[in-house]
């Protein structure tokens, strides 16, 4: 291994066991291989794929999970250069080959070989972690490591807008103000739509994506989302519709909430059945487009980031240490009634 | 024996319903499920083999090779199946990266995933042979170590 700092033999980690079980570990601090670096996790945000884990059991048990992330490199492996102890880092959750057909042509979300920190190798809820030096991005002086975090969730957001094609002057339709939805409403506004309409049940994230610039937020469970999002598009539905909710209901939905000809990106995973009105997306010629994490966003989110133009701190409700990450974190998150959005957990 | 070949899909029956613990995890369970080894020419599997098996309570009723309706099929290419009987790729990590494609609800074949661990431990202790450039490997009695 090249230069490192001093690093401890051991180390604590938050281990997914099963379905709603994760449990801190002691564990070996790794030792990056060729082509990798150690890093040294300052914070790491819980995630909604870490949530959908945690409730049905979608991990393989074992693994440190974790994958939104802030750090500074701590070692430097064999093969390894443009890299010092002491960088400020975050890291791509989506690893690509470069070499599948799917990378050649592009789209590295799609990677043959993909591997993905924190799901299927050992992941940032613990105070180290290696990672393929490629997947490291620089983090800008101006860019602290609470954004840094954000990185992840805000690039996935930005990637879903542009898969959707979003045109100047859209009327866009946001299902689901989560953390992604939250943040997808930010993206639309930036590549120019005239309005963002959020659909959301909760009281408090209602009140984030007002908070996020949404023109109206419609509460499903009150009022009747069709005619309310007709009212707001002169009859005519969404441009594009964003559905950032893993509700089977919700996912259903979208197909009438969308104009003639329209887009439906689903954002949200989700592991259910969704009942699907084909009549209407053959009879409309509607497009569905899925999204799929995200890759070259990650640059994109963090300029936008150094450049004072992207916020995240309303999305951020708590930060929380490692040894609350079940109590603090995802006990909090999974309740339908949670007030909180993104909860990030330090490890020192 | 030969992997997806009749003899050992009987051998997979065995296998798992002797197992207590298999038995206990997959209690109750009634689904039916397709394994598609899908061909990969280029390293000498020419063919593409569907190995099937039914559960009834929790106990394997019935096996077969060759296609039929059933509530999942998991297809993936030849080298996946491999990786994951040698213990080189998590069956819920190839799942979760599409390595292993899911037809049926991923939902439910995830909420029995304690069953699925358990039955790959199991399906790496049966002497198994595979073909092309993958003939070296060898599972179960005649491995090295075993």
């Amino acid at each position: 291994m090249g230069p490192t700092a001093t690093v401890p033999k051991t180390m604590k980690a938050a281990v997914f066991c099963g379905k709603r079980d994760v449990r801190l570990e002691t564990r070996p601090v790794p030792v990056p291989g060729p082509g990798e670096v150690l890093l040294r996790i300052n914070l790491c945000g819980i995630c909604g794929s870490d949530l959908e884990a945690y409730k049905y059991g979608l991990y393989q048990p074992g693994i440190i999970i974790g994958h939104e992330l802030a750090a500074e490199v701590a070692g430097v492996g064999p093969e390894v250069s443009g890299w010092e102890v002491g960088d400020r880092v975050t890291a791509n959750d989506v690893v690509s080959c470069g070499q599948c057909r799917y990378c050649r042509r592009g789209r590295p979300s799609l990677c043959d070989s993909v591997t993905m920190p924190g799901v299927t190798t050992d992941g940032a809820y613990a105070e180290f972690m290696t990672v393929a030096a490629k997947a490291l991005f620089r983090l800008a002086p101006g860019v602290s490591d609470i954004e840094a975090a954000l990185a992840d969730p805000s690039s996935n957001a930005l990637h879903a807008v542009r898969r959707s094609g979003l045109g100047l002057g859209d009327r866009v339709l946001v299902v689901g103000a989560g953390p992604i939805g939250l943040l997808t409403v930010q993206a639309a506004l930036l590549a120019g739509a005239r309005m963002v309409i959020v659909a959301e049940m909760n009281p408090a994230r209602a009140k984030l994506a007002l908070e996020m610039g949404a023109a109206a937020v419609i509460d499903p469970a009150r009022e009747n989302l069709d005619f309310r999002v007709a009212d707001l598009t002169e009859d005519q539905g969404a441009d594009v519709v964003f559905c950032a909710s893993g509700s089977p209901e919700a996912m259903g939905s979208t197909f009438t909430l969308v104009r003639k000809g329209g887009v439906v990106v689903p954002v949200g995973i989700c592991e259910q059945p969704v009942q699907a009105d084909f009549l209407s997306l053959v009879m409309n010629e509607l497009e569905y487009r899925g999204t799929y994490a995200s890759y070259d966003e990650y640059g994109l989110a963090l300029d936008l980031m150094a450049q004072g133009r992207w916020r995240v701190a309303p999305v951020v409700s708590g930060v929380i240490p490692l040894d609350q990450i079940v109590e603090e974190g995802f006990e909090v998150l999974v309740r339908p009634d949670t007030k909180a959005a993104k909860i990030l957990v330090k490890m020192r | 024996m030969k992997f997806g070949s009749l003899e050992y899909a009987k051998k997979l029956q065995e296998v798992l319903n002797g197992d207590a613990e298999h038995r206990r995890l997959a209690k109750g369970e009634t689904d039916s499920y397709l394994f598609v080894l899908e061909p990969e020419p280029a390293k000498g599997v020419a063919e593409r083999y569907i190995l099937g098996y039914a559960m009834a309570n929790g106990k394997v009723a019935d096996v077969w090779t060759g296609e039929r309706k059933t509530t999942f099929v998991l297809s993936a290419p030849y080298a996946i199946w491999v990786d994951i009987l040698e213990g080189r790729m998590g069956p819920i990590a190839a799942m979760t990266t599409r390595r292993l494609k899911i037809r049926g609800n991923i939902l439910r074949l995830l909420s029995g995933s304690d069953s699925t661990l358990r039955m790959v431990e199991l399906l790496r202790t049966i002497p198994t042979e595979f073909e092309g450039q993958y003939a070296s490997i060898k599972l179960g009695a005649g491995a090295k170590g075993a």
